[in-house]
């Protein structure tokens, strides 16, 4: 087969050795530059701040940002780097990357797409699922049909032409994404650096404004697309006129959204290979919804047990007008503490009043969920219900959750301070 | 003060650069050391095959390690070191054999796994060098794995050093890569050691690759272990979620490199630092707020919202808010909120939270220079368990229902991990690569030694089971005990009916074991510390031999005010009860048979004994830890005063640090060996030290300082012929588990079994004990190390005399899991650190009064 995106490790078999780059995989400047800033003696010239790369990534963020693209995938994604910069928005549900490097080394890419560790305590609203492909921008494959964003960044100037004549016909005819960026070096650039005439050896080209501006408004044209052209990486002062070092073009799918339609007629054809599947814990997952129900559950009958219970003793002790400043009703200070919004307010003033019954304590599961986080999880009181029934007692006729009243003796009564056990 | 004013204040070195604070979130991390022991450490980062732990600067090894094998520029960390300290060569009596021979054999199941090598497997370790110089670790290491001749070689390399497990064909191999912008650089790979198998860089490489194998099973690396936290277990009315995992490791057993694993649980809790503050400071109200807060989170460890690493709170700067800027390393200032928000993503939703403060060490290069580290407390997550949750008996004993598991769970989770390894494809293309065989589970055969018999007065008793003979011994008299004339209860006016019965009922169970007790005077005082504390004072003069307290909570000031004055100022043995205790309907005959034997104790009397056949052996038991308060470290040393071994010198001392410990040794030993010599008249032929509190990398010290100081101390006392010197490291955790096969399912080993193969080091004089029952979950044997030993006794008499030495413990009339006298320095040191703070008064010393 003859590779689409080689952008990595693929160059190593046509490249002797001495030549080979520093890049086991992916973007070449996300691999060399994030570390080190200056690492290379005599050849600065060009400095960018933040770092080209960065600007690309940034670049991405922002639309992402603006547009809140639920599917998006990149093509040619290498490290994954710009994937792991995307997975930490709410609105993606599904990041897909595609590569044509090394199996092996893009499994183990795949690592660092994993959840963050917090991500299990504190889990994402929407479900998100991260995959990375082995295949070919040039191979169609249905699994990414109906994306709202496709990226490719720095990856069309490594294509062939032969691909890069196909490239076109697969991303927009047959893909027809939403939305489609595509970043490529901008030649005219290339003077201000000093010894460089291609940026890199495996590109097979760079062009000028003017030559993928062309092209892209070809490309447009022909899938109904309509383009906009930017770019990130300012020229330094005076040299204004060449234009960005990195050209970007932005193309928008004329009509919006008609590609979930052909979805249905388009027949599985499934040749890219996935080597990474990644599922991330989501209050969409019953698990993770009934562990956050469950938990803010408890927490709520702990604080508003303990509001109880100091109403209880306010009153006992009776009327002695406000004379002792009690630091706990000055309301949980200046900073945090949850921020009602007067509409939650509402809610829990026409919500029913915890109540006790001898030793135990009521609250009316109405009553909880008006609380504002708990109504945020978006649960109804009877799937409220049937989530927390085995982790909390429930009234008999199960409208509110019981505890005990007081305290538990909170030690064990088997253990004096002289304990016998060893 | 500032919260970075504080911390300098603490005298901890401050990062050279102040604009440096707040940084280091910015940094994409040049998380490096994989290897590290520190739980708080920067941990989890994902590792790329090349990330480990070699200690280089400048691409030269430094070999600044104190251990041998440092020359080669490798950092070993610390539970390696260890092994370093190749302490049987120099025992003549156990260089070809170190087993025993007595106890019916059993065969055991071990939680230990063959990792096996071709025959002539070796590791070649390089040194590689760029041209020009590199200062990009990354770069360094793109560079060399991109080229050709390494690609399909199994390799782990830092930027400096690199192991390869196939030779290159030169001793020198000079390649040469290009980087993007078209400079040449020339790498100089060279050949510095071929490295056995059994050599500690080899097992620290094959630690590397087991760790790379259970990420790519999932699994999170949280400190030293790894955890899966898809499959938690919830406890929400603790707002806790623990993690299942392992620990593991590969390390040279006896015979073979073996694989281990251990189930282990991470506490996470369920909540933020901001979520934790606001719930305190609704409890506590404003006015002492920031104050507790501090007691509380300083030192605990925290998770990050935004990547999987940890920090340790050093510190709360109450001054800065996320509204406030710092510096990023492109010298652009931003503020802490839109910093997030551009780089996460993540919206703060308080902007007036204060900001955690850690201190970063650079572990890359070991100096001491520190960065420090903000944090905003509402994207950390409290990790582990607070002192106060450690005291809350609900909280705890949740935590260990769901964490605790028996044998056969332990066993059938252990299945599945090494089934996952297995059948991924990835870990097993890793494991092919290096030529490892990662293989079966690991039996052996051990020992069950045969059980004691308990000496009473007038009686020989042998229990029916050994876990517990209280009632075998219910109808005996006790050894000796004084009687108890002149003694004082405190109580308060409601416990005044309940006491009284309690002193009946105590004088019955007491004339019935030999222990005489008249009739107290009982002070009436107020339900506080403070009153009782008072009506001591008051009431107590030099002919008092005990004070008890019926103490209305256990309100841990009323024990501690109470233990401090009688422990240390006014020395009086004291015996606290709880009035919840004696209310317990129907127990009170057999809390007054507890209440009996402790007091007996702190009298000086003597419960049971067994039979030790060596005659004038002096037995020494040492623990340390660490003051709850002044954080001093705190050794307690308990030796025996008679041949029998039933009474017994207690001594507590407090010491600024823990190099300091040699020296109270000294001081202790040479006090014991005076006790001795007064109560029999010349000294011990023998003295036998079980040294427990023993931490990892500490052997070293041990064998370096503290065994000299105790040979001084006994060489010193005799002018002809000193006592012989046995010295042994007791650890009551260790990596290897043993189950039995029984019925077609596992269970805990009996009572008494002995491992003395195949699962010990060949390095060591070492071998394993089971002495306690287990009653729900699986036992942990106890660790022996052999360090140093004059005496020469069999392994076989070592292991029974350890074995009797567990049958000693009067305040449990059982088998227990370390030797009597480690017990007895622990509860003593327990005592010290947690309630009195001070060395405990000398007088005492010769009693067990803080049983």
């Amino acid at each position: 087969m003859e590779p689409g995106a080689r952008r990595g490790s693929g160059r190593r078999g046509r490249l002797p050795s001495a030549l080979t780059r520093a890049r086991p995989a992916g973007r070449p400047e996300a691999q060399c530059k994030s570390e080190s800033e200056a690492e290379i003696p005599s050849v600065p010239v060009i400095e960018f701040n933040p770092q080209l790369y960065r600007q690309r990534y940034q670049f991405v963020k922002d639309l992402v940002d603006l547009h809140e693209p639920k599917k998006v995938a990149d093509l040619g994604c290498g490290d994954a780097s710009l994937l792991r910069q995307l997975k930490i928005y709410p609105c993606i549900q599904l990041l897909v990357g595609v590569d044509i490097m090394d199996e092996h080394d893009l499994r183990w890419n795949g690592v660092k797409l994993q959840p963050f560790l917090g991500q299990f305590l504190m889990p994402r609203e929407l479900d998100l699922t991260v995959i990375l492909y082995h295949g070919s921008v040039v191979e169609r494959d249905s699994r990414l049909l109906g994306f709202d964003l496709i990226t490719c960044i720095e990856l069309i100037e490594h294509l062939d032409p032969d691909d890069l004549a196909r490239f076109p016909e697969v991303v927009f005819g047959y893909l027809s994404p939403s939305m489609v960026v595509i970043s490529t070096p901008n030649s005219e650039f290339n003077p201000l650096f000093e010894v460089v005439t291609v940026r890199d050896l495996d590109h097979k080209f760079e062009w000028s404004r003017k030559e993928f501006q062309s092209w892209a408004l070809h490309v447009a044209k022909t899938y109904n697309y309509s383009v906009e052209f930017t770019g990130v990486g300012k020229p330094p002062a005076g040299a204004e006129s060449v234009g960005f070092c990195t050209q970007i073009g932005i193309f928008r799918k004329n009509g919006g959204k008609a590609a979930e339609l052909c979805v249905s007629e388009q027949r599985d054809q499934h040749v890219y290979k996935p080597v990474v599947t990644i599922s991330y814990p989501s209050l969409q997952q019953e698990k993770y919804l009934k562990t956050a129900l469950v938990s803010e559950v408890w927490q709520e009958v702990a604080s508003l047990r303990v509001e109880y219970l100091r109403g209880l003793k306010e009153q006992e002790e009776g009327r002695e007008l406000g004379n002792q400043p009690d630091a706990c009703s000055e309301a949980p200070i200046l900073w945090f503490g949850p921020v009602f919004t007067e509409a939650g307010k509402a809610r829990i003033e026409a919500s029913s009043e915890p109540f006790s019954v001898k030793d135990k304590f009521f609250v009316p599961l109405q009553r909880l969920l008006a609380h504002p986080r708990l109504n945020h999880l978006g649960a109804s009181e009877e799937r409220m219900r049937s989530l927390i029934a085995d982790s909390v007692t429930l009234s008999s006729d199960g409208s509110a959750v019981v505890t005990d009243l007081h305290d538990p003796p909170d030690d064990d009564p088997e253990d004096p301070p002289d304990p016998w056990d060893p | 003060m500032s919260g970075r004013a504080r911390v300098r204040a603490r005298g901890i070195a401050r990062s050279p650069s102040a604009t440096e604070v707040g940084r280091t979130p910015v940094s994409p991390s040049p998380a490096s050391v994989v290897l590290s022991d520190n739980e708080a450490s920067s941990s989890s980062e994902f590792m790329e095959t090349s990330r480990i732990s070699l200690n280089c600067k400048d691409g030269v090894s430094s070999g600044n390690v104190g251990s041998t094998f440092s020359e080669r520029g490798v950092a070993i960390s610390r539970n390696f070191m260890d092994l370093d300290i190749c302490t049987r060569q120099k025992l003549a009596h156990v260089r070809d054999c170190k087993t025993g021979s007595s106890g019916i054999p059993v065969k055991l199941v071990t939680n230990l796994f063959s990792l096996d090598l071709p025959q002539d497997w070796q590791l070649y370790q390089y040194h590689v060098t760029y041209i020009p110089d590199l200062a990009s670790r990354r770069l360094r290491i793109a560079l060399l794995y991109s080229h050709s001749e390494l690609s399909n070689k199994a390799k782990a390399f830092d930027g400096a050093i690199l192991f390869l497990s196939q030779k290159l064909k030169e001793k020198v191999t000079v390649l040469s890569s290009e980087t993007k912008r078209g400079e040449t650089v020339k790498m100089t790979i060279t050949l510095t050691s071929e490295l056995p198998s059994s050599s500690p860089v080899c097992i620290q490489v094959f630690n590397i690759i087991f760790r790379k194998i259970l990420k790519k099973l999932s699994m999170y690396q949280i400190g030293r272990n790894f955890y899966n936290p898809s499959e938690p277990v919830e406890i929400p009315q603790h707002k806790l979620s623990l993690w299942p995992g392992f620990a593991i490791s590969v390390s040279q057993f006896e015979s073979r490199l073996l694989f281990s694993a251990d189930v282990s649980y991470k506490v996470l809790r369920n909540e933020t630092v901001l979520e934790f503050m606001t719930a305190l400071c609704y409890k506590t109200g404003l006015s002492c707020f920031s104050e507790t807060c501090e007691k509380q989170l300083i030192g605990l460890t925290v998770l990050t919202r935004y990547n999987n690493k940890t920090y340790r709170i050093d510190d709360i700067d109450w001054s800065v808010r996320p509204t406030h800027t710092f510096q990023k390393r492109d010298g652009t200032e931003i503020t802490y909120m839109d910093y997030y928000k551009q780089q996460y993503d993540i919206t703060l939703s308080d902007l007036n939270q204060p900001m955690l403060v850690s201190l970063l060490k650079s572990k890359r290069n070991n100096n001491t220079e520190a960065q420090l580290v903000h944090l905003v407390p509402e994207l950390c997550f409290l990790t582990g368990l607070t002192d106060q949750a450690t005291s809350d008996f609900q909280l705890m004993k949740a935590v260990a229902e769901e964490t605790r598991l028996g044998p056969l769970g332990r066993q059938q989770r252990l299945a599945r991990l090494v089934d996952d390894i297995q059948r991924n494809k990835d870990a097993r293309f890793e494991l092919e690569t290096w030529g490892l065989h990662f293989g079966s589970q690991m039996s052996l055969t051990g020992r069950v030694v045969p059980s004691e018999k308990i000496l009473m007065q007038d009686h020989v008793c042998q229990p029916v089971s050994s876990a517990d003979w209280s009632k075998d011994i219910r109808a005996c008299k006790i050894l000796s005990a004084q009687s108890l004339n002149m003694w004082l209860i405190l109580c308060s006016n409601r416990m005044e009916i309940v006491t009284e019965s309690f002193v009946n009922c105590l004088r019955k169970v007491g004339s019935a074991m030999g222990f005489n007790v008249d009739y107290p005077k009982i002070i009436k005082v107020q339900e506080n510390p403070a009153a009782f504390l008072r009506a001591i004072q008051q009431h107590v003069h030099p002919d008092v031999q005990l004070v008890m307290c019926i103490l209305p909570s256990n309100q841990k000031n009323y024990y501690d005010s109470i233990k401090k004055y009688l422990s240390s100022d006014c020395p009086v043995p004291s015996q606290c009860v709880l009035a919840r205790t004696l209310n317990k309907q129907g127990m009170m005959m057999s809390v007054a048979t507890k209440i009996a034997m402790q007091m007996t104790c702190k009298l000086g009397g003597e419960l049971w004994a067994l039979e030790i056949p060596l005659k004038s052996l002096m037995v020494v038991g040492i623990d340390v830890c660490k003051d709850a308060l002044s954080k001093d470290v705190v050794v307690g040393c308990v030796a025996s005063i008679n041949p029998r071994i039933t009474r017994w010198f207690s001594r507590c001392i407090v010491q600024r640090t823990v190099t300091d410990v040699a020296d109270c040794l000294r001081v202790f030993m040479t006090g014991a060996l005076n006790k001795w010599y007064k109560y029999n008249h010349d000294l011990p032929a023998r003295i036998i030290v079980y040294r427990d509190g023993v931490g990892d990398g500490q052997l070293k010290t041990l064998v370096e300082y503290e065994v000299p100081q105790l040979l001084t101390s006994v060489t010193e006392a005799s002018s002809n012929t000193s006592s012989r010197l046995s010295v042994i490291v007791v650890r009551k955790k260790c990596m290897p588990r043993f189950f039995t096969e029984m019925n077609r399912t596992v269970q805990n080993p009996p009572l008494g079994t002995v491992v003395d193969s195949e699962a010990t080091r060949p390095e060591w004089y070492d071998f394993y004990l089971i002495s306690q029952a287990a009653r729900q979950g699986t036992v942990n044997p106890t660790y022996y190390n052999v360090i140093y030993d004059d005496n020469g006794l069999k392994p076989d008499h070592m292991q029974r005399l350890t074995f009797k030495l567990c049958h000693l413990y009067y305040n449990w009339p059982g088998l227990v899991s370390i030797p009597a006298p480690c017990l007895y320095a622990h509860k003593l040191t327990f005592l010290v650190a947690q309630s009195i703070h001070k060395e405990p008064n000398l007088q005492l010393a010769n009693s067990l009064f803080y049983l």
